[in-house]
């Protein structure tokens, strides 16, 4: 029965998303907010149902049957609801009409939410009419197996349970900032009143697909047994284009929304992010390549999701050429100024964008031409990562610059303690480390950021004691935790590149070997067995500072999925991870195994540098919530110049 | 040369090469060389057998005293350019390498371009509001 009330839910959901749609574009008014609202719960209610059927273990419905197992964890019974295709449409239709629901509750009852609602209702229906026809995951079997086929036990990870419902928060996410981008074009209205209602939506899927990148990140580097954590891989491209353009759209918000200007690039972005985010999608889901992340594909779902794209983005461009032209340019201001340094920003990262975009559909129309070509980490080290440094440079500088003309000698003079504290850290982590000195760029543009934007961030506390950091604006503490954080990810990323050792050491048992100061003694495997898989263990006794413990990283396998997973031992150290995994044995030397040690130095200031970010985005998103004037049909003036928010030093000459 | 030909024989797997800095450009040609029998990972990533194979190649020929083209060379030659997560820097390939820094100087020429016209004028006083209302 439960299956089928989700079924019934789904096609209720369809019918007001529909319903939510027409009424959205025409007439408008209260019944599309509760037609929005509705939409919401229905799906909700729909998702719920699936999660019964799959924690309930109900192999009667066939998307239960294929990925779940009555062995599975409960915790990864709930994750299987959307481990799967089927089952992610439906979380993807829930997030967008979420959003939606979201939308009818907090923003301000007029044209531009109703059409808001309107588009988002179309995107809505679309999306629903994809899952109830090409993958319904409520499909019953008449023969119920006895048991299910298990789920991909590289999914079966507290991280990637987590994953998918942050990521699409995030990209699909990007949908509702998508429809107040049609919305008001369609209401010819794209002005500093559009850019602060559309910025919260902005930061929170933004913020939330930084989360959701970060978990997958963390998720490859412990389980994938390569302590890899970003490759470049074209599944993890995929959700990168959506975020950089996400990034510059957070940052031309706030010149839309302060100062009127770019109102017709701003529009663009939240239009494109959209885009990539369909395409990502489309890359992912339609096999059109290869990756270790893409699970869940289907050419045949590729050419709907292609068609849906075009159709999506064909309109949005067409809108957008039929309104851009007529939106005006905001107030005139230096090329030096804050204006300035936020178009530099929106410069780098689209250009950084595109360039992801072509290393990563390049490799596929080479290999449909017959073409050999693979694009991959050092073409995106030797492009991507330097044009992100020259950025990251400005980025103290742009912090403490002021709107409409910012006088640069004086901001350099300031900054010279950081720029003097980069090169002494970067210059003594190569002496240190002994290591390549392609850790000095990385280094040094991390430690100038970190330390510039303190620096700033106590100029703009005062000389007044430690009560005024508390009264410092809520944005203020947003824009500097994630750029900290940028900075603290940059340091850790180039360092970890650049340090990392690796080896592989075929060891017999008793047989000892040595990396960054450890000991590592091989005391042999033995058998065990989980709650669905069968696992070999290794014992291995490491020393390290006259300290001795044993470790045990694994190799499991799953005989229901019949694939298995490796599960690194790792310790923590303050420089960085020991990082341990059991290769295969060898097969002409019986009781010989190979061991992987690695050492990652810095790993966790590459994930908590992006958590840092993620809270600064959700900083921003609570200073805006909570500033919220009342409901308030005029726009407020323009910021002045000298702004107590956006600049707490010296006013600018207007 | 007997010389050579034996120390290549008495690396074992994954023995690292003697010289650090040797080893340090073998390790970063394996994270650009891709396994043949993998999805998607170099051969620094991956237990396959193939893999032990590649990246012993790698730490002979680096030990020889081959250069790094050399041995990317070796592996293209054999396997294609697909094995390469490098782009060839030759053909059609600089392009790749050369469209990223083109499009971000183009741009910024054209941006800085507007603002050097701009620049000598005076800023205008603030003016606001009615702007970019183009619904009429």
């Amino acid at each position: 029965m439960i299956a089928e009330l989700g079924h019934l839910l789904a096609f209720l959901a369809l019918a007001t998303a529909a319903s939510q749609s027409v009424l959205g574009l025409t007439t408008g008014g209260e019944a599309v907010r509760r037609l929005a609202v509705a939409t919401g719960m229905f799906t909700l209610l729909s998702m719920l149902t699936l999660v019964i059927s799959f924690v309930t273990l109900d192999f009667s419905v066939a998307l239960v049957a294929r990925n779940s197992h009555s062995l599975k964890p409960i915790i990864y019974r709930i994750a299987g609801a959307w481990g799967n295709h089927e089952g992610s449409m439906l979380l993807w239709c829930l997030i967008m009409s979420g959003y939606g629901a979201a939308g009818a509750l907090f923003m301000r009852g007029d044209r531009l939410r109703d059409r808001a609602l309107g588009v988002q209702g179309l995107l809505t229906t679309a999306s629903l009419v994809y899952l109830l026809i090409a993958s319904s995951p409520f499909i019953r079997l008449d023969n119920p197996p006895l048991d299910g086929g298990g789920m991909n036990p590289l999914l079966q990870d507290p991280a990637v349970a987590l994953h998918p419902p942050f990521l699409y928060t995030g990209y699909v996410g990007m949908s509702f900032v998508f429809s107040i981008a049609a919305a008001g074009l369609i209401n010819g209205k794209i002005d500093r009143e559009w850019a602060g209602r559309v910025r919260p939506w902005a930061l929170t899927a933004w913020s939330a697909l930084t989360i959701g990148i970060t978990l997958g990140a963390i998720w490859a580097y412990y389980e994938l047994g390569w302590g890899g954590w970003w490759f470049w891989d074209p599944v993890e491209n995929a959700s990168f284009m959506p975020w950089l353009v996400g990034a510059a759209l957070v940052h031309s918000l706030i010149l839309t929304e302060k100062r009127g200007s770019m109102a017709a690039w701003t529009v663009f972005l939240a239009v494109l992010a959209f885009c990539l985010s369909l395409l990502g999608t489309f890359l992912v889901r339609s096999g059109v390549m290869t990756s270790v992340h893409a699970f869940a594909t289907d050419p045949e779902r590729g050419i709907i999701l292609l068609i849906g794209l075009a159709l999506t983005g064909g309109m949005a461009l067409a809108l957008y050429a039929w309104r851009a032209p007529k939106l005006m340019a905001g107030p005139e201001f230096d090329p030096v100024s804050r204006e300035g340094a936020l178009i530099l920003n929106n410069l780098f990262l689209s250009v950084g964008a595109a360039l992801v975009l072509v290393g990563t559909v390049t490799p596929m129309f080479a290999q449909a031409l017959n073409i050999s070509l693979s694009i991959g980490e050092p073409y995106f080290q030797l492009t991507f990562a330097p044009m992100m440094a020259v950025l990251l440079l400005f980025m103290p500088l742009a912090q403490a610059s002021t709107w409409r003309r910012t006088d640069l000698a004086p901001l350099l003079k300031r900054f010279w303690p950081a720029a003097v504290l980069a090169v002494v850290v970067a210059i003594g982590a190569v002496v240190i480390s002994g290591k390549s000195a392609w850790v000095i760029p990385g280094v040094l543009v991390g430690v100038w950021v970190v330390a510039g934007v303190a620096m700033d961030l106590a100029k703009r506390v005062g000389p007044g004691g430690i009560g005024r950091v508390f009264r410092l604006p809520l944005t203020v503490w947003g824009m500097a935790i994630a750029h900290i954080g940028m900075g603290l990810f940059v340091i850790g990323a180039t360092t970890e590149a650049a340090a990392r050792t690796e080896r592989t050491f075929p060891m017999h048992q008793g047989e000892q070997a040595e990396m960054a100061g450890w000991t590592f003694r091989f005391d042999g495997v033995s058998s065990a067995e989980g709650p669905n898989y069968l696992t070999t263990r290794a014992d291995i006794t490491v020393t390290h500072d006259g300290r001795t413990e044993v470790i045990h990283p694994e190799k499991r396998y799953y005989p229901v999925a019949g694939s298995g997973t490796t599960e690194a031992a790792i310790r923590k150290t303050p420089g960085g991870d020991v990082y341990v995994v059991l290769g295969d044995p060898i097969r002409e030397e019986p009781g010989v195994w190979r061991i992987r040690i690695a050492h990652h130095p810095l790993i966790d200031w590459v994930f908590g540098g992006a958590g840092l970010i993620a809270i600064g985005g959700f900083m921003a998103l609570a200073a805006r919530l909570r500033r919220r004037a009342p409901a308030t049909e005029q726009q407020p003036a323009i910021e002045p110049s000298a702004s107590g928010e956006a600049t707490a030093a010296a006013g600018a000459p207007a | 040369m007997i010389a050579v030909l034996l120390m290549a024989f008495q690396l074992a797997v994954d023995e690292p090469l003697p010289n650090p800095r040797l080893e340090e450009r073998a390790q970063s040609l394996m994270r650009e060389i891709r396994c043949v029998v993998c999805e998607n990972e170099p051969v620094s990533q991956s237990t396959a057998d193939i893999a032990v194979d590649m990246r012993r190649a790698i730490r002979t020929q680096i030990g020889e005293g081959k250069s790094d083209d050399q041995v990317r060379h070796f592996f293209t030659d054999k396997y294609g350019q697909f094995v390469s997560f490098r782009p060839p820097t030759e053909g059609l390939g600089l392009l790749l390498w050369a469209f990223p820094f083109a499009l971000l100087a183009g741009v910024a020429a054209f941006l800085g371009f507007r603002a050097f016209r701009s620049r000598h004028r005076e800023l205008s006083p603030l003016a606001d509001d009615g702007r970019n209302d183009v619904s009429g």
